[in-house]
């Protein structure tokens, strides 16, 4: 027993200790699962998964031929586009607004949060009843004020923005509140050296704020550009990819060809696999420009 | 170093294994526990119904349990995710003994499930009590998978006050489509935001329930091949027009979820399931329901048939057990109260029996008997012949684009409909190999 610990009481071989929970855990829910989906890919498998047949690589030729995969690919795209320079840079700016340790920006912060520690479920009925084109509760005080008769959910070329609104909606309070706490680690004295030097308020928010929390910034950036990719529960739960598919996501599909009753969990994988590069290229790309800016 | 680092690796390794093992043996004790409970045979018995219905569901499990003298005990598991629950559990070669769900999980699940047709003849149930046409839908030849448990059907609901509002007569709903145009027209109140038809774009249901009147089956057998029957199909083409041209004139929303709008008092005609009679009673509208109006394709009892089934997980001694239990559901007491039709009576589904329609308190049930169809033997089949496995397919790639496409002006009523055939011929062809 003593030697034991006597073997386990050092620095190197006890971190391993605290590793092995996570390790285990990272190994069983997400290696493991996505080399067994690598594999799910190359084969024809039904929802029951008791029968394979190889295929090699006909589930990829298929995706790249399929109008609905390539059409969520294009959705999702936008959705990205809208979502992330929204959320990186319009949560930084919020954020250096209510930065002060004050009653009023402890309750703004408490309120950007709410939406954070809502279920995306109950956020997608919910506004799916406020927007509701007849029922609603915007679109019948848009028309008391003459503006017409706006179908939000079921308008292709604007439920996208809708839904993007929603989204950003729902997570708009976490980017903020990181960039606070970001925001807050800045050292007071640049501040009052730059208000001495006669620097204006968004002149310090530029010169100061901004550059001293870019590796704060770099973090929003490439965890909401993987989360957009991977929009999937707000969709679901608003529009599930409605009106005639302009609001379908690459996930949402992925989901509607692996769990639906016309399941094929092999389709499905293979998709899962192309968008899984996607995201890796995309990151990987960011990853490295954050490590060049860092280093020069 | 070597040594503690196989140590340390033998222990991880073990970690893993015993966690593995832990999940297996919750399967492997669930097993264990349905063969025998307290001297009892233990039915393990997986469904979906998650609502109210659901805790109707449970208070007369309970009964069954607390008062059979059968040794029997069910334990029942209600899940909002069947078919992810099913499909894990089958995969790792577990699941229940007794499933509750559609009928067309045969095609998915079949090898899973046992030939019941032997019920009749082991328990003493009737089988001519049983209306013919749905225990067909739930055969495949000779074998039976489904005692049938509730009818799916989809009906018309319309507001009688809209109705009269627009000098209509409340008591009637329309015979036939052209009239329901016509109605529509009349009801369609803009300044109010009022439709008089209730078809949405995405009810892919409502939709086939609709179409069918219209066409006919979506897919036939043809010298023993499935044949889809889309490009051409003259009715398909009118209902898509009537459904386009009340888009146009304003006289159906463009709306995806139109359900909330009948319970608003919104819209003047819809075709739903019973569900839509509970949202509609809550909300004190005054409605009327009948069957689907006729259309070119006559007369249908076009439904979705949910059934008992027993799996093969079931050793003969818990497929017994769970005869019973079917037994049980569908016998009338001395009183000639059954849980079969209390079913149908507290949820509003038509019955599947004989003698559950002819019931004093089934016949006193003006919901249940605008519901129950006036000919049981029109042919039952939904969009595709019953015994087309390929069925989820039609209902899930085939129709919602075509709908979505004509819905949205994105394309000709004529391409609609050759998309939609490209696509049905796919998933035929896959079940002509």
């Amino acid at each position: 027993m003593k030697q034991i610990y006597r073997f386990w009481n050092n620095p190197k071989r006890s971190a391993w200790i605290f590793l092995a929970p996570s390790l285990v855990l990272l190994l069983m829910f997400s290696v493991i699962p996505m080399f067994i989906g690598l594999g799910l890919s190359l084969f024809d498998v039904p929802v029951t998964m008791d029968t394979a047949k190889f295929v090699g690589l006909q589930n990829f030729v298929q995706a790249f031929h399929d109008k609905r995969f390539l059409n969520s690919l294009r959705v999702t795209a936008v959705f990205t586009l809208i979502e992330v320079p929204i959320q990186t840079f319009g949560a930084m700016m919020i954020a250096a607004l209510i930065t002060k340790n004050n009653g009023v920006n402890k309750v703004l912060r408490g309120i950007y949060f709410l939406p954070v520690i809502c279920s995306a479920t109950a956020i997608g009925i919910m506004w799916k009843m406020i927007l509701h084109s007849n029922i609603g509760f915007i679109p019948a005080v848009l028309q008391s004020f003459g503006l017409g008769k706006i179908n939000f959910l079921n308008t292709p070329g604007l439920t996208i923005f809708v839904v993007t609104f929603i989204s950003i909606w729902r997570s708009f309070g976490i980017s903020a509140i990181v960039y606070v706490t970001a925001i807050q680690q800045v050292s007071p004295s640049l501040y009052e050296a730059a208000e001495m030097d006669g620097a204006g308020k968004i002149r310090q928010f530029f010169s100061i704020t901004a550059p001293s929390i870019r590796p704060t910034f770099w973090y929003i950036l490439m965890t909401r550009l993987a989360g957009s990719l991977q929009i999937f529960d707000i969709i679901y739960t608003t529009t599930n990819g409605g009106p005639n598919y302009t609001t379908e996501s690459t996930v949402t599909y992925i989901y509607n060809r692996a769990f639906s009753t016309t399941s094929s969990m092999g389709y499905a994988s293979a998709m899962s696999v192309i968008l899984f590069l996607i995201i890796m290229v995309v990151t990987v790309l960011l990853y490295r420009r954050m490590n060049k800016e860092e280093s020069s | 170093m070597k040594t503690w680092k196989k140590f340390l690796s033998l222990g991880l390794a073990s970690l893993m294994t015993m966690s593995t093992v832990a999940c297996g043996s919750t399967s492997g004790k669930s097993n264990k526990s349905s063969k025998d409970s307290g001297g009892k045979t233990e039915v393990t018995f997986w469904n979906s119904f998650t609502g109210a219905d659901g805790d109707m569901l449970v208070s007369l499990v309970d009964k069954y349990n607390k008062e059979n003298k059968d040794g029997v005990k069910v334990k029942m598991d209600i899940s909002t995710d069947l078919d992810s629950q099913l499909s894990s559990a089958f995969a790792a070669g577990t699941g229940p003994t007794l499933l509750l769900s559609s009928s067309t999980y045969r095609f998915t699940y079949g090898k899973y499930l046992q030939d019941i047709s032997d019920i009749f003849d082991k328990t003493g149930l009737d089988k001519s009590d049983f209306i013919s046409s749905y225990l067909d839908y739930c055969s495949d030849g000779d074998k039976l998978y489904f005692v049938p448990f509730q009818l799916v059907g989809y009906y018309m609901y319309w507001n009688k006050d809209l109705f009269k509002e627009a000098g209509l007569d409340p008591e009637k709903g329309p015979a036939t489509w052209d009239e329901w145009k016509q109605d529509a027209e009349k009801i369609t109140n803009k300044s109010k935001n009022i439709y008089g038809s209730g078809i949405s774009y995405g009810y892919n249901y409502q939709i086939a329930h609709i179409m069918q009147r219209f066409g006919g089956l979506a897919v036939t057998k043809d010298s023993n091949k499935w044949k889809a029957n889309f490009a051409e199909n003259e009715g398909y083409k009118k209902f898509l027009k009537m459904y386009s041209d009340m888009v146009k004139n304003g006289d159906n929303p463009q709306e995806k979820e139109t359900d909330p709008m009948m319970t608003a008092g919104q819209i003047g005609m819809t075709v739903g399931g019973p569900w839509v009679t509970a949202g509609l009673d809550k909300a004190g509208v005054n409605y009327g329901i009948g069957q689907i109006p006729t259309g070119d394709a006559g007369e249908m009892n076009s439904c979705e048939v949910l059934g008992f089934s027993v799996t093969k997980n079931a050793s003969d001694k818990q497929k017994e057990a769970a005869y019973k239990f079917i037994k049980w559901w569908n016998t009338a007491d001395k009183n000639g109260d059954s849980p079969a039709l209390q079913w149908s009576l507290k949820n509003g589904y038509p019955a599947y029996m004989t003698s559950v329609m002819n019931n004093a308190q089934y016949q006193e049930n003006k919901k249940l008997q605008a519901m129950t169809p006036a000919n049981a033997d029109a042919p039952t089949d939904f969009i595709c012949d019953s015994s087309f496995e390929g069925i989820n397919g039609i209902l899930s790639d085939v129709i919602p684009p075509m709908i979505n496409s004509v819905a949205f002006d994105q394309s000709s009523i004529d391409d609609a409909l050759k998309t939609a055939q490209n696509s049905a011929d796919g998933i035929v062809a896959k079940y002509n190999k």
